[in-house]
C-alpha cells in the first residue's frame, strides 16, 4: 500500500487496495471481510448548524450531507470547528455546560435534538471513537467490548463470545488479544487500546461512527490497520473522521470537509465540501487547495 | 548488524566485551558514607570537647549542637571533594532525611508505649469479661462490654454515614445538581463542626428533649453527625479524579448517566473510596467527647445499642485512667492497645481493599 503521498504539487488519491497487504492483518481484515455484509448505512444530516460555547460563536450555518457507505473526512486547521461539530453530530456538544447550538441534525430524517429520538438512544445509534484510547480501565478486554450494551442496556444480537470475537476481528485486534481477553483493557498498548475503542463502538451496531482523530497518537503500524478497518466498515455504518493528516483523508474518505476561521475572532463555516477526489485535484476555492499543499495551517 | 559497523576497529568495548547483565548502578558509595559517618563522629568530638571545656550540660542542647556542627562539617566536606552543587544537593538530602525520620518518632513512641504499657494486662479474660462486680484491686475483669459498644456504636454509624456520604459526593461532582451549591457550603461547615458540640445537640435534643435517654444509637447520632462531612469530602476528591474521558466514552455508548456513574465513575474511584470510608471509621472509633453526652459508659455489658447506657473503648479509658488504683490504670492502658491495634486494623486493612485491582495484575 502507498503510504508516502507526495507533499508537494497536486496530490493524486492512492487507490487503497487491500490485497497487497501481506502480513498477519491481510489474514485477519479478509477474516473480517467474510463476516462483513454490506447493509444500507444511514444518512446523516447537518443543517444550518451554529454552535456556541457562552457568548463566543465557534460554528456557524454548517450544512453537511454524510451519506451512507461512505467515508466523510472533515479537514482544517486547529480551532476552526471540526471536534465541535463532529461532538454535535451524536449529542456530545451539549455535555460541555455553556455550549449552545442552532440548526438541526437528520439521522434518516429524524432531528436527533428533536422529541422523537432520546438522547441514550441517539449515541446509540451514532457511535464514537475520541482522539485519545479512552478503555475503561477496571474492565478486561472482553468486557470493554461487552460494555456498551451493559451500558445501554441493549440486547446482544448474537452470542456474546461470537459477538466479541466478531467486533475484534473487525476493529482488526482479534489475532493479537485472542489469547489474553481476561486482561485488563489498559494493559494494551496505545494502537491496540484504541482498536478497542472501536471495537467497544461497534458492539453495539451503530449506523453512524464518528471519529476524532483516531490515529493521532498512534504509529504509523497501528494507524494503518485503523484506516484499512474504517474502508471495510464503512460498508455497514457512515463514518464521519476528523483528522489533521491530509494524506490520511485523501486515502480513507470520499468525501471531504473543509473547515476554515477565515479571520481571528469569526466562527469557523465550512469553505468547500465535496468528493475527495474532486477535492483534492481540483479545489474549487483557493484557500482549499492551499491548505491541502501546506501552504497554510 | 554487527558491532564492527557501530564501533570503530580499535574501539576499546570490542577488546573486553561488556557482560550482558544487568548493572548496578551505584548512586550512593561506599566513600560517601564514609564522609557522613567521618562528619558525624568529628561533629560528636567537637560537641563533646566544647562541652568539657564550658562545662555546659544538658543532652537536647548537645543534641542541636552536634546536629547543627554535623551539618556544617558534612557540607565542607562535600563541598572540598566533590564541588558546590554536589554538595549542596547532599546536604538537602541529609536535612530531608533528618525530617522524615523525626515525623516517624512521634508514632514510634506512641506505639512504644502503649505497647509497653498496655501488654500487663492484655490476657484472654481481657475480651471476655466485663467490669461488673470487679473491684478496683481484683484482678481479671475486661473490657469485653466496652469492645461491644464500641463495635456496635462505630458499625451503626457507619453503616448509615458511609452509603449517605458517598450518594452526597455523587450529588455533588455527578449529577452536579442545583442544590449542590448549598449542600457543599453545609458539608464544609459540618467538617468544621467541633465533636462536642456534635454530642451537645445529640444530647439536648434526644436524650433530654425527646426524652430517650442515653444510648448507644445516641453516640451513633452524633458520629453519623461528625462521619458525614469527612467522608463526603473525601470521596468527592476521589470522583473528582476519575478521568472525565471515561465518563463521555461511557456516554457515547448510550449510557444513562446513572449507568454511567455506577458502572464506570464508582469502579474506577473504588480503591479510593474505600479508603475514605475506613479512614472516616478509624477516626470515628476515637472519638470521645461525645460519647460522654450520649453513650454515658457503664461497667456492665448492655448487647442493646437502642437502650440505656453503654460502653466503648474512649470511655473504658477516660474512666479507669482517671481512678488512683494501679490496677484500674494498667487496664486503662491495655484498653488504648486494643483501641490502637483496632485502628491499625481498618488502616491495614484500607490498604488491602483499596489495592488497585490494575496495577495489581499488571
Amino acid at each position: 500500500m502507498n503510504l508516502d503521498v507526495a507533499a508537494t504539487g497536486s496530490i493524486t488519491v492512492p487507490a487503497i487496495d487491500l490485497r497487497t497487504t501481506d502480513d498477519v492483518f491481510a489474514r485477519e481484515t479478509a477474516d473480517a471481510r467474510a463476516a462483513v455484509t454490506p447493509r444500507p448505512g444511514s444518512t446523516l444530516i447537518a443543517d444550518s448548524v451554529s454552535a456556541w460555547f457562552g457568548q463566543r460563536k465557534v460554528l456557524e450555518q454548517v450544512s453537511l450531507a454524510m451519506r451512507p457507505n461512505e467515508v466523510t473526512a472533515l479537514i482544517g486547521p486547529s480551532g476552526c470547528g471540526k471536534s465541535t461539530f463532529l461532538r454535535i453530530l451524536n449529542r456530545m456538544h451539549e455535555l460541555v455546560p455553556s455550549a449552545g447550538l442552532a440548526g438541526q441534525v437528520l439521522l434518516d430524517g429524524v432531528d436527533i435534538y428533536g422529541s422523537q429520538m432520546r438522547v441514550t438512544e441517539t449515541r446509540l445509534k451514532i457511535g464514537m471513537v475520541f482522539q485519545k484510547p479512552n478503555p475503561f480501565p477496571t474492565m478486561t478486554i472482553e468486557e470493554n467490548v461487552l460494555s456498551g450494551l451493559k451500558l445501554s442496556g441493549s440486547k446482544p444480537t448474537m452470542d456474546k463470545r461470537q459477538l466479541v470475537e466478531s467486533c475484534l476481528r473487525r476493529a482488526g485486534l482479534w489475532e493479537e488479544v485472542k489469547t489474553r481477553l481476561d486482561a485488563l483493557g489498559g494493559a494494551l498498548s496505545g494502537g491496540q487500546q484504541q482498536r478497542l475503542c472501536i471495537a467497544r463502538a461497534l458492539a453495539v451496531t451503530p449506523d453512524v461512527l464518528l471519529m476524532d482523530e483516531p490515529c493521532s497518537a498512534l504509529d504509523p503500524m497501528s494507524t494503518r490497520i485503523i484506516e484499512e478497518t474504517m474502508r471495510e466498515l464503512v460498508q455497514q455504518v457512515t463514518i464521519v473522521i476528523v483528522t489533521h493528516n491530509m494524506q490520511q483523508a485523501a486515502r480513507v474518505s470520499d468525501q471531504c470537509a473543509f473547515f476554515l476561521v477565515e479571520e481571528m475572532e469569526q466562527p469557523g463555516r465550512v469553505v468547500e465540501a465535496g468528493t475527495t477526489s474532486q477535492m483534492f485535484s481540483a479545489p474549487g476555492d483557493p484557500r482549499t487547495s492551499d491548505y491541502i499543499q501546506g501552504r497554510f495551517g | 548488524m554487527t558491532d564492527t559497523a557501530l564501533y570503530p576497529a580499535e574501539s576499546p568495548s570490542l577488546a573486553s566485551p561488556m557482560p550482558d547483565e544487568p548493572r548496578v548502578i551505584a548512586r550512593f558509595g561506599r566513600i560517601d558514607v564514609a564522609e557522613i559517618i567521618g562528619s558525624a563522629i568529628s561533629a560528636a568530638a567537637l560537641t563533646w570537647l566544647l562541652f568539657s571545656a564550658v562545662a555546659w550540660n544538658g543532652a537536647f542542647g548537645a543534641l542541636l549542637i552536634w546536629y547543627a556542627t554535623f551539618i556544617v562539617m558534612y557540607r565542607t566536606v562535600a563541598r572540598a571533594v566533590h564541588g558546590r552543587l554536589v554538595a549542596t544537593d547532599r546536604v538537602m538530602t541529609v536535612v530531608l532525611t533528618t525530617c522524615a525520620a523525626l515525623a516517624f518518632v512521634p508514632l514510634v513512641m506512641i506505639i512504644i508505649f502503649v505497647v509497653s504499657k498496655g501488654l500487663k494486662y492484655l490476657t484472654a479474660s481481657f475480651f471476655t469479661d466485663t467490669l461488673e462486680a470487679v473491684g478496683p484491686q481484683d484482678s481479671g475483669g475486661g473490657a469485653f462490654h466496652s469492645i461491644v459498644g464500641t463495635l456496635q456504636q462505630v458499625g451503626l454509624a457507619a453503616a448509615v454515614a458511609i452509603p449517605l456520604a458517598i450518594l452526597t459526593a455523587v450529588y455533588l461532582n455527578e449529577v452536579k445538581g442545583r442544590m449542590s451549591r448549598g449542600v457543599r457550603f453545609v458539608i464544609d461547615s459540618m467538617s468544621g463542626l467541633p465533636s462536642i458540640v456534635a454530642g451537645l445537640f445529640v444530647y439536648s435534643f434526644w436524650v433530654v428533649e425527646l426524652g430517650k435517654g442515653f444510648s448507644g444509637f445516641a453516640g451513633s447520632m452524633a458520629l453519623i453527625v461528625l462521619f458525614i462531612p469527612t467522608v463526603t469530602r473525601a470521596s468527592e476528591e476521589m470522583l473528582r479524579i476519575v478521568p472525565d474521558s471515561l465518563r463521555e466514552a461511557s456516554l457515547a455508548l448510550g449510557a444513562p448517566q446513572w449507568k454511567t456513574v455506577l458502572r464506570v465513575v464508582l469502579p474506577n474511584a473504588r480503591s479510593g473510596l474505600i479508603s475514605a470510608a475506613i479512614l472516616g471509621t478509624a477516626r470515628a472509633i476515637g472519638e470521645t467527647a461525645p460519647m460522654v453526652l450520649t453513650v454515658l459508659g457503664s461497667s456492665s455489658l448492655n448487647w442493646n445499642v437502642f437502650e440505656a447506657n453503654q460502653d466503648d473503648l474512649p470511655l473504658f479509658i477516660l474512666k479507669l485512667i482517671r481512678s488512683p488504683n494501679e490496677t484500674q490504670i494498667a487496664r486503662a492502658w491495655t484498653g488504648a492497645l486494643v483501641l490502637v491495634t483496632l485502628v491499625l486494623f481498618l488502616f491495614t486493612l484500607a490498604r488491602i481493599l483499596g489495592r488497585d485491582r490494575r496495577k495489581a495484575t499488571r
